[in-house]
């Protein structure tokens, strides 16, 4: 996706990305991308001991995942804002659909906007994460 | 994800690097070829890759574990036991790329309390940090949730 997305976008557009079959590797992954180490996200064993089933994913996982919603809809450098409000845990094993809905288009500075609702849902359709994020073309 | 204060963690100066990036990414699985692709980047007339939106949370971990108690002494009055990442905000001036020299610092932070749907007082902690580029310019302004709950979270 480019900077032309913003062309024809308009209130209530939507974006979906599904990720499907999330694995303690996706964890282990992260932990290294992302640098979280917190052991109650890989050591079942640590995790169990702190009341959990088993280990769960980390909360800037699932964000980051969400922030592709904007990223691929208008482009990387074109998200100028993006915010999280955790609300469930992701486990193993579950399907995730990430989605943007837009509910606002307008001008500032001569330059157009685009507001969004952001959320994450899993197959119970239990809410992860919801969110926002506001994209503009960016001109250095 | 519990960080302390930023400008206590991280070292001044803190490059920004493709290698991390296309890492950071790949643990994301975004391929967009932005985060990847020198030539694309350059292609879509950007200097260099750049960074994801949550990129920088990678730098909240910049620090020695043993300082997680700076957050008691920070002034919040949390109970570490009991606290929970709650969410997390970014607002950028400018993308982030890829040879980046960028430095956090601590802004303001507030604490106010709000009835729980589950019962309970709960505690929330806003923490705001920015981060300055080699021209002292702020690219970059974060706040951070915290939330405190009355007591262990079941869900």
């Amino acid at each position: 996706m480019s900077a032309s997305a913003f062309d024809n976008i308009k209130e209530g557009d939507e974006f979906e990305l599904v990720h499907k079959g999330f694995t303690r590797t996706d964890f282990v992954r992260y932990a290294g991308g992302g640098g979280d180490f917190n052991p109650i996200h890989h050591d079942e064993s640590f995790a169990k001991m702190s009341g959990n089933e088993t280990v769960f994913g980390m909360g800037m996982l699932t964000a980051g995942m969400l922030s592709r919603v904007p990223a691929k809809w208008f482009g990387a450098e074109n998200v100028k804002s993006f915010g999280i409000r955790f609300k469930s845990r992701l486990w193993p094993g579950d399907n995730v659909t990430f989605k943007g809905v837009v509910n606002k288009v307008y001008e500032e500075n001569g330059v157009k906007h685009v507001d969004m609702d952001l959320s994450a849902i899993n197959q119970k359709e239990e809410l992860l994460i919801q969110g926002f994020a506001t994209c503009r073309p960016w001109k250095s | 994800m519990l960080s302390p204060p930023v400008a206590k963690i991280n070292p001044p100066g803190v490059p920004i690097e493709r290698g991390k990036i296309h890492e950071f990414a790949c643990s994301i699985y975004d391929d967009n070829p932005l985060y990847h692709d020198l030539e694309a980047a350059k292609a879509a007339g950007l200097p260099s890759v750049v960074a994801p939106p949550t990129y920088t949370s990678v730098q909240a971990f910049f620090f020695d574990p043993k300082d997680a108690g700076a957050i008691l002494e920070s002034g919040l009055d949390l109970d570490l036991r009991f606290v929970l990442h709650g969410g997390q905000e970014f607002y950028f001036e400018r993308p982030i790329f890829a040879g980046d020299v960028l430095t956090a610092h601590q802004g303001e932070m507030r604490t106010y309390e709000k009835e729980g749907k589950r019962g309970g007082l709960m505690k929330f902690a806003e923490m705001e940090s920015y981060y300055t580029d080699e021209n002292d310019e702020v690219v970059l302004r974060v706040k951070n949730i915290l939330i405190q709950t009355a007591g262990v979270v079941k869900k």
